[in-house]
């Protein structure tokens, strides 16, 4: 659906995309992540066709983006980052300049204006004059706007940026939703939300794509040594030395003790497992011997936020490149706690 | 043409929403009441040479179309531009072209509307005394032309700046410009070949050949491709984009 060959911006001499290239079949919901400043908003405003590449193709549903712009961009809809709608109108209003702009017939204009509304809840505010409307009406609005013309290919670039946490899910039920029958391309810096909605993610740092693959498969790449993190009650010198201990630990680390909780005592330490066991049941079995009180035992998944930390730290990412096979994680002081609410 | 007819409907609203429109019709009813009724008691004072009021009208007329150009086409492109909204309106599917047109006409037609109140003049001059209603035609076909140039000068340089003032002040300029150069430049040449290139230039000198009414069709064909020319140019501005 979407296809993207060497593309690259510059402007004067700072190259803000370079020579990406990637591709979105047909039914996928892709994430463009990467942190502020990475190019993603440049890559997306040259494949909705807003801004020329300095060099690239592009080419959206079968059509090529340069050669036949309009007829590509009657296949996109398009969310930009800061949406800016003319106020004084209504919304309504609105909607029906945009459907005559996309040059659709009054009936169809009609069908299609009742069907967004309706999909981004707007029936209530159709006759509010935009301007008077909050910041999350705003974004619905320019969402219908992108999909009035029903378009093959959605692109939205930062869509929950701004929002209140309610409209935030509110507003990713709707990606969700819309995902589900059309090709979407969506950009943005906050990662539970790629976790929840993209099949597939594409990494961008610094103009360029770093890695891609599934949510999933990323991890898996990027995971390293299983590590298990465990509370326990005992003396910890002895406990530290009897994990060692156990066959299959690489390491033992001791980290902070947890606060709180009512268990001065209790000690937290990370076990660096060897890759493909599970040593959670030894290590059960090793506190009843011992007699220790075990308050917690997990498994620590690299999250995609270390990932992700990794990938565009700029000297390891480029270690990891180098060396051809990324390096393990380090459990550092970063936690698997996201930083920013999962709906 | 559904992109031309959509963007000119959304700029005649937008207009027709704005204060600065109906702030700009008031003072030109008041600027053009004030000269009005000057040269009507310039002419019936009885040592005058006397004339045709709307002729001297008329021929005044580039005062007025100086000052509300600018404020017409200061916002056409620049606002999109600083506001944001460009970027939705660039990546629906229109041209540039389409949309240079649509906002061009939306401001031609609305320049009009601003003249529509200066009829009654020659109503009230119709009530006491015979009427040519030729040579008005020609006059209001020469606000119309010299206007529609104007508006295209206009145009183009909204779509250069991101700011309205600075489109405005450009547009300005260059109007002004315009009116003084290619007179004095006249009068300046002795070759008559040069004295005739400068006053095919010259849309002020046209405006008042149009006052007297002389409808020169060379002077048609001149602001017709000017116009052309830079809704052109302005779509090609668009399209370059080089300073998003």
């Amino acid at each position: 659906m979407i296809e993207v060959q060497g593309l690259s911006r510059r402007y004067g001499e700072f190259t803000a995309v370079d020579g990406i290239s990637f591709q979105v079949d047909q039914g996928e919901i892709v994430g463009f992540l990467g942190p502020n400043g990475a190019g993603k908003t440049t890559a997306i405003r040259m494949i909705t066709g807003f801004l020329p590449p300095s060099e690239g193709q592009i080419t959206v549903a079968g059509y090529d983006l340069l050669a036949q712009p309009v007829a590509a961009r009657r296949q996109i809809g398009y969310l930009p980052e800061t949406v800016s709608l003319y106020g004084e109108m209504r919304v309504r209003e609105y909607l029906v300049y945009r459907a005559r702009l996309q040059g659709m017939g009054r009936m169809d204009a009609r069908r299609a204006i009742g069907e967004a509304l309706e999909r981004c809840l707007l029936d209530e505010v159709e006759e509010q004059i935009i301007g008077t409307l909050s910041k999350g009406f705003r974004q619905r609005v320019g969402l219908a706007t992108a999909i009035l013309h029903q378009p093959r290919v959605l692109v939205l670039d930062e869509p929950t940026v701004g929002l209140d946490p309610k409209q935030i899910v509110a507003i990713r039920q709707l990606i969700r939703e819309l995902g589900a029958e059309r090709t979407l391309l969506l950009s943005t810096h906050i990662l539970p939300e790629v976790e929840l909605l993209c099949n597939r993610v594409l990494i961008i740092d610094r103009g360029k794509i770093v890695d891609q693959g599934t949510p999933d498969g990323l991890r898996e790449r990027w995971r390293g040594n299983p590590t298990l993190r465990l509370d326990l009650k005992g003396e910890p010198a002895e406990a530290e030395q009897r994990l060692l201990g156990l066959n299959g630990v690489i390491q033992v680390r001791r980290l902070d003790r947890p606060t709180g909780e009512g268990a001065p005592e209790a000690s937290r330490f990370s076990l660096e497992c060897e890759v493909g066991r599970d040593l959670r049941e030894e290590v059960f079995r090793l506190c009843v011997e011992q007699g220790w009180v075990l308050l917690g035992l997990s498994e620590d998944k690299a999250s995609l936020e270390e990932i992700f930390v990794r990938l565009t730290a700029h000297e390891s990412a480029q270690e990891a490149t180098e060396d051809g096979r990324p390096q393990p994680l380090e459990p550092g002081p970063l936690e698997s706690e996201p930083l920013e609410e999962a709906s | 043409m559904s992109g031309i007819l959509a963007t000119l409907r959304r700029e005649l609203c937008a207009y027709f929403f704005s204060p600065l429109a109906w702030a700009l019709l008031t003072l030109l009813l008041v600027i053009n009441g004030t000269i009005f009724a000057l040269i009507i008691s310039f002419l019936s004072d009885p040592r005058s040479a006397g004339g045709r009021p709307l002729d001297f009208f008329f021929s005044s007329s580039w005062v007025v179309l100086m000052f509300i150009v600018p404020l017409l086409t200061m916002r056409l492109i620049s606002e999109e531009r600083s506001s944001g909204s460009i970027e939705v309106l660039m990546t629906a599917a229109v041209t540039e072209l389409q949309v240079v047109v649509g906002k061009y006409l939306a401001a031609l037609l609305f320049y009009l509307f601003l003249w529509l109140p200066t009829l009654a003049y020659a109503a009230i001059v119709a009530g006491y005394s015979e009427i040519d209603w030729g040579t008005i035609a020609s006059g209001y076909l020469g606000i119309f032309a010299a206007g529609a140039v104007f508006l295209a000068i206009g145009t183009l340089a909204s779509s250069l700046a991101r700011n309205q003032v600075v489109s405005g002040v450009i547009t300005f300029a260059v109007v002004f410009f315009l009116f003084l150069v290619f007179g004095s430049l006249q009068s300046l040449v002795n070759s008559s070949v040069w004295k005739e290139f400068f006053a095919y230039l010259d849309v002020a000198g046209q405006m008042d050949d149009f006052a007297r009414g002389v409808v020169d069709s060379r002077h048609l064909v001149f602001d017709l491709t000017t116009v052309i020319f830079l809704l052109f140019v302005t779509s090609r501005t668009l399209a370059a984009k080089k300073w998003r």
